[in-house]
């Protein structure tokens, strides 16, 4: 049977007590070592049922349940919620899987070239190879103006070709924010960075590129854990109209996109969906961005 | 259905799998959970109050469907039961990796009577204040505070009791 000051010592500890009642516990704990040793054990006890449930929030969300979230019912099929590709003019035409980036390091250099001649925008939209035809999904509806995300997907593919570091403008060799600063100076926004070492993520440079026409940065994170890394993060700006988060796939990259108040997301990456959504969350809330 | 009310359900989605799994104890058990309270948020998301804590009123909806399982099933046990259980005890002495010690802290948790549970998971695990628990809850923020004492209490017997906490010295 618990005593009353064990309730008033728990309520200490997780700060519900007024002003007086804590100079009072305060008071009592300074001449009290049994009191002392007990709010420390009490401590640990709830750091320990932190820590054991906390590994929930690292997991990737089953597909499930995110289908239960937006009124939808997930195929049996795995992966069944990731978007196929694009679809190509011409019916029952195979996609094609393997051209649609690789014009990728010339949208790249030319990036380079107009932002030293002053240039501020580049239409991606040219770099997109045809349109969207046939009737989608409404996931895929969402992806249909978003020729944008066949860069995205580039992007990703080119860091992880090029090994480790090469596609890296900015590397974030000691403190990460001057990074972030120096991308920010070429954007029209200032760039948040989000700590993602909760999902065994290190950042490890930006670089400028192209998104829905605009400059925006790619924030890049690899981990040792290949179940979830390395992913890419493109932060970009735009006038277009907010949309919600929604998955999109090409080849073999996953990406999870949304729009959120003038600002453009693209978490690209191969690992499983389910952590690209909970990646996903805990970015747009380090950064007010949903 | 509202894409921004969609949008909140994802984004707490996280979080509400950690209270369904503290409360279910099972993955399986806590994603079933969590999937019946989504649907339910959809059918009623007209009740839902704008202004209101949208992450509290899952909680309660998530609290609620659980507390009707279990009374379904007849499992609840009282409050008290635990203190005579020997929690525990029938664990290895020695535990040196840190996964097992925190099994044994979900298995001491699961071990709560639901009302216990439910207070810990919120306040101590979710970081809910004693208003906000109350609030998710339907009870008095006293009877918050009682319960979270009580479980608080039995959690660290139960750890002591089976080596998974250090004794202090």
């Amino acid at each position: 049977m618990q005593k009353r000051s064990d309730d008033r010592l728990i309520a200490y500890l997780d700060g519900e007590l007024e002003m007086a009642e804590r100079r009072e516990i305060e008071a009592w704990l300074d001449t009290d070592p049994a009191a002392r040793e007990k709010l420390a054990a009490l401590a640990e006890s709830a750091n320990l049922v932190r820590l054991a449930f906390d590994e929930v929030m690292h997991e990737p969300l089953p597909d499930r349940l995110i289908a239960a979230a937006r009124g939808e019912t997930v195929s049996p099929e795995p992966g069944a919620q990731v978007l196929p590709f694009e679809r190509r003019p011409g019916k029952g035409r195979a996609p094609a899987t393997r051209r649609w980036w690789i014009g990728l390091p010339v949208a790249a250099s030319l990036f380079g070239l107009l932002l030293g001649g002053g240039v501020a925008y580049l239409s991606v939209a040219k770099l997109a190879p045809g349109g969207i035809g046939g009737k989608q999904p409404a996931v895929e509806m969402a992806a249909a103006d978003n020729v944008w995300l066949d860069n995205a997907a580039g992007y990703f593919k080119l860091f992880v070709s090029a090994g480790d570091g090469a596609m890296i403008d900015v590397p974030a060799t000691g403190d990460s924010r001057e990074a972030l600063q120096k991308i920010s100076q070429s954007l029209p926004q200032e760039v948040r960075l989000p700590d993602l070492k909760p999902w065994g993520l290190n950042f490890r440079g930006a670089r400028l590129v192209v998104a829905e026409g605009r400059p925006a940065a790619q924030l890049v994170y690899t981990t040792d854990n290949k179940a979830i890394g390395p992913l890419t993060l493109i932060i970009g700006s735009s006038k277009e109209p907010d949309v919600l988060p929604a998955l999109a796939r090409r080849q073999d990259v996953n990406l999870l996109y949304w729009r959120h108040q003038g600002r453009s997301y693209a978490l690209v990456g191969q690992s499983d969906v389910g952590y690209l959504w909970g990646i996903a969350n805990d970015v747009a809330w380090q950064l007010d961005a949903i | 259905m509202s894409i921004r009310f969609s949008d909140q359900l994802i984004a707490v989605l996280p979080r509400l799998r950690r209270f369904a799994r503290g409360l279910a104890g099972s993955a399986a058990d806590a994603d079933d959970l969590v999937q019946a309270a989504c649907e339910r948020a959809l059918a009623r998301q007209h009740q839902f109050q704008e202004g209101t804590r949208f992450d509290s009123w899952m909680f309660r909806i998530v609290q609620t469907i659980w507390i009707d399982q279990i009374r379904a099933r007849g499992v609840r046990k009282e409050d008290g039961d635990v203190a005579e259980e020997r929690l525990g005890s029938d664990e290895p002495v020695r535990r040196v990796e840190a996964r097992l010690a925190l099994d044994e802290v979900r298995r001491a948790v699961d071990r709560l009577p639901p009302d216990q549970r439910t207070a810990l998971l919120l306040v101590t695990v979710d970081g809910l204040s004693y208003k906000e628990a109350a609030d998710v809850a339907n009870v008095p923020v006293g009877t918050i505070m009682s319960r979270l004492a009580r479980a608080r209490i039995a959690l660290q017997l139960q750890l002591e009791a089976g080596g998974g906490m250090r004794r202090s010295s």
